[in-house]
């Protein structure tokens, strides 16, 4: 084969693919196991979710947007929540917060252990996939008991939340994170110590301080490489106020780096959850939130498990919103993955995917169209209907 | 032997259904046991017979651009290929059905058809997944194969014959070679696993990488064959190394015994073990694995000079 | 550094029970603030439809037969439901309660999937009647 040849044996992963659970489509020109090119392309998943919010009450838009992500869904109701009292200017009380954060923790550790377990399965270590799975069942057991589901909990009202922490609960959650945290150090232990897992994690997809700040990478994979970026503690919001959050960092930056990051940051959260049973403020679960929002716009912002969180809601004073806008953490986070594959081995190309944490429903959001002509165009609903109607004539 | 022996043995035993239901005991007994150390449940005993029949019962998709006639045909040699290599090991303890000196090497043989075909399989294809898998199952082929190949000379070597029933008899009669030569029980074994492309030496048909590797494009009938032919390998690799490492295999109690014994081994292996990428199997194989027993090797070369 | 670091997790396993569970041969009991099936009760209902405004799922509908005499029908769609409890928030009069034990609720027969609640002879008089297209149809294709 000639050069040109090589160049072009690509090897795609995805749109259906068994690494990935979700669709979406990685391209790597590969010279031998060595990848040489890596494209992504996005967007089989789009739902049309910040359309549908125009047609909805602000009530029945949190739950819509609850779903934008099904790991990670208590923070999207958190974010749209927050953002929506206060363009109508109410505050949920205390209690509220604290909960809100409660959960959001919960959820956190339920999706950092979620990962865990996929990264495992990536790298082809299904026991520690399956252990960390069994494990996991004790936080989803524990969000189904407090909130009433097992994943869109549903917590969140506009203007509070649902449900309470009841005496029962807190004693169950205290078991429940007492076992988990014993099962978290023993887990760090592996990541840190395992022979043969350290094989495919050590030194791998290095990214320095730099280039995370470069590509704008969020969240845990931002951490990983030393960046500090955390909104729970740039920019408090609800209960972290009060509980303020100790960041947790790694300077590596490879995947290594990122499992240790991710499971550290478990026992921030456990500690966080108990400081909040710890000082649980009293009082109502709800306040009065109009049914009509005042014209305003604000930004929302939120930090998920896989990083920054972002909303931007604009209202008009109906009950509907005229505009929300989500960024969800693993858009930031994509680029990464194509500026670090080059050079690496395809064999570690599943790693370093599942190393960022990616959800692609939750990224599919905006429609751009490359015309062949190169220019990128936003097209309108109307001329994107028009199109629709005549690709189907 | 007559002509009806010959077929019983072909047809019934220990070749024919016999082992291909043996195959599927011990590749059930393999995911039993893999399934338990991740706390599972797994899957019930007929779990694989009932695979083999849905899949026999399946249409076989015959992708475009392929040599349909090579695309049939491998999956049979394979598996006739690991068949016959069951002719040659005292199955279930009892003698061989053939033996002619030298027939550890045909047999060796026999069973490194089947991941020749595989390789060829997949090469055939024009599926990226395959080609890929392909290239990692011939690689892999290349780098056990010698290191394997020692491991089973060691007991020949000392046993002074290269027929299998007269080796493992040699076995029977002396101190396990497990422990004379433990180096060559490990490489045995570990080349067994890279063979059968077990984990963590699964680097071929990596799932989350190339999807089925070479076997991407097999549907249906092919895919069955190429399972069966592995089901067969496992059981004769693992009597090959029970008989000749782990003190003979007399009878059918002590041939279960230790070759369960050995797969209970081999499933705590895939199960503990992180999937080596290529370049590490084939990086460990030439580096440890076939060094130390051609360390091994001319150590006994020289230990029998001087006696 | 160990070569493996499992391994004693994983031997143990081999004589514990296995962690998955044989459902339907064992069922576990369902948590206490399980949401599962709507039920609904009559008592007390205006006829507000803030339920079923709220719903995010439109899976709520109240079919008014008599304003003045508090009847009414609440047609439920199960299928639709994602048992968010939101209706249960939005009524102010308490007549909608999640249970917590129903909640296998698959069936093989579309039927099962619509509910009406409400006194017997109103709930007849709807159902005689042919179904009115009022409630929008969730956008499938
Ligand atoms: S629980 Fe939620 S989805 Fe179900 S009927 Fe009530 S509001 Fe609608
Ligand atoms: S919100 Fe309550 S009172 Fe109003 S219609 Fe629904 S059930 Fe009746």
């Amino acid at each position: 084969m000639t050069s040109n040849q090589l160049e072009n044996f690509r090897i795609p992963i995805g749109p259906q693919h068994p690494a990935l659970k979700e669709p979406g489509h990685f391209e790597f020109a590969v010279d031998g196991e060595t990848v040489t090119d890596a494209s992504v392309r996005l967007g089989y998943v789009h739902r049309g979710i910040e359309k549908g919010t125009e047609g909805r009450n602000y009530v029945q838009s949190m739950y819509l947007l609850e779903r934008v992500c099904g790991i990670c869904s208590h923070v999207h109701a958190t974010a749209f929540a927050l953002g929506v009292e206060r363009l109508a200017k109410v505050e949920a009380p205390p209690r509220a917060q604290a909960i809100r954060v409660l959960v959001g923790e919960l959820e956190r550790i339920h999706s950092h252990m979620l990962w865990l377990g996929v990264a495992a399965h990536e790298a082809g270590f299904d026991l520690l996939f399956m252990y960390s799975w069994r494990d996991r069942e004790t936080v989803m057991n524990l969000l189904e008991n407090i909130t009433g589901n097992r994943v869109n909990y549903s917590a969140n009202l506009l203007g509070g939340v649902k449900c309470d922490i009841t005496d029962q609960h807190e004693q169950e959650i205290r078991t429940g994170i007492d076992f988990l945290e014993e099962r978290t150090a023993y887990y760090l232990d592996v990541v840190s110590n395992d022979a043969m897992f350290l094989r495919r994690t050590r030194g791998i997809g290095v990214m320095s301080p730099e280039a995370a700040e470069q590509l704008g990478v969020v969240g845990p994979t931002a951490r990983a490489s030393g960046v500090a970026r955390d909104v729970r503690v740039d920019a408090p919001y609800a209960a972290y106020v009060d509980h303020p959050v100790n960041i947790v960092t790694e300077t590596a930056g490879d995947l290594e780096a990122r499992f240790k990051v991710r499971i550290k940051e478990l026992f921030e959260s456990y500690r966080l959850i108990r400081a909040i049973l710890d000082n649980m403020p009293e009082g109502d679960l709800t306040t009065r939130m109009p049914r009509r929002v005042k014209p305003g716009e604000t930004i929302s912002r939120v930090e998920a498990p896989r990083g920054e969180l972002f909303y931007y809601i604009k209202s008009n004073g109906t009950d509907t919103a005229d505009r929300v806008k989500v960024r969800t953490p693993t858009l930031p986070n994509m680029g990464s993955v194509l500026a670090l594959a080059v050079g690496h081995q395809f064999a570690d190309m599943p790693m370093l995917l599942a190393g960022i944490d990616p959800c692609f429903s939750c990224n599919d959001r905006m429609v751009s169209i490359n015309a062949p002509g190169g220019d990128t165009q936003q097209w309108t609903w109307e001329q994107l209907r028009q199109y629709g109607i005549e690709y189907y004539r | 032997m007559n002509t009806f022996e010959a077929l019983i043995a072909l047809l019934i035993f220990p070749g024919g259904i016999f082992i291909l239901f043996m195959g599927m005991a011990y590749e059930w007994a393999d995911r039993k046991l893999v399934a338990r150390f991740q706390n599972r449940v797994g899957p019930r005993w007929f779990q694989p017979l009932a695979d083999n029949i849905k899949l026999l019962a399946k249409e076989e998709v015959v992708p475009a651009g392929v040599n349909a006639v090579l695309f049939t045909v491998l999956p049979v040699i394979a598996l006739a290929g690991a068949m016959t290599a069951v002719l040659y090991v005292p199955m279930m303890g009892l003698e061989p059905a053939h033996s002619f000196s030298g027939d550890l090497i045909v047999t060796i043989y026999m069973l490194s058809l089947l991941t020749l075909c595989m390789g060829l399989a997949g090469a055939n294809t024009l599926d990226r997944f395959s080609l890929m898998g392909a290239t990692r199952t011939l690689t892999q082929l290349f780098s056990y194969e010698a290191p394997f190949l020692l491991a089973l000379l060691g007991p020949a070597l000392v046993a002074e014959t290269w027929e299998i029933k007269a080796i493992s008899h040699y076995a029977a009669n002396h101190t396990w070679l497990l422990l004379t030569q433990p180096i060559g029980f490990l490489v045995a074994l570990i080349g067994l696993m890279g063979k059968l492309e077990l984990p963590p030496f699964d680097a071929p048909e990596a799932e989350t990488e190339i999807v089925a590797g070479a076997m991407t494009e097999y549907s249906g009938r092919g895919l069955a064959l190429f399972h069966l032919g592995k089901g067969v390998e496992l059981v004769v690799g693992l009597t090959l190394v029970a008989g000749f490492y782990l003190g003979g295999i007399a009878n059918p109690l002590l041939f279960f015994g230790k070759t369960l014994l050995l797969l209970v081994g081999l499933a705590g292996v895939q199960a503990l073990l992180t999937r080596l990428r290529i370049d590490q199997t084939v990086g460990l194989w030439w580096r440890y694995g076939a060094l130390l027993v051609l360390v091994q090797f001319l150590v006994l070369i020289l230990w029998q000079g001087v006696m | 550094m160990k070569l493996s670091t499992m391994w004693k997790e994983a031997l143990g396993s081999l004589v514990q029970r296995p962690a998955t569970e044989k459902y339907p041969f064992v069922r576990q009991e369902a948590p206490e603030h399980l949401r599962s099936k709507l039920h609904w009760d009559l008592e007390g209902c205006t006829g507000c439809s803030l339920c079923a405004k709220d719903c995010p799922a439109n899976a709520i509908e109240i079919i008014t037969i008599d304003k003045k005499a508090k009847r009414f029908v609440f047609h439920y769609y199960v299928d639709r439901c994602t048992f968010c409890g939101q209706c249960v928030a939005s009524c102010n009069k308490d007549c909608i309660e999640l249970v917590n034990n129903e909640w296998e609720l698959a069936a093989l027969d579309k039927d099962n999937f619509e509910l009406y609640y409400g006194n017997d002879a109103d709930v007849d008089s709807v159902l005689a009647e042919p179904a009115e297209a009022d409630v929008e149809e969730p956008i499938t294709a």
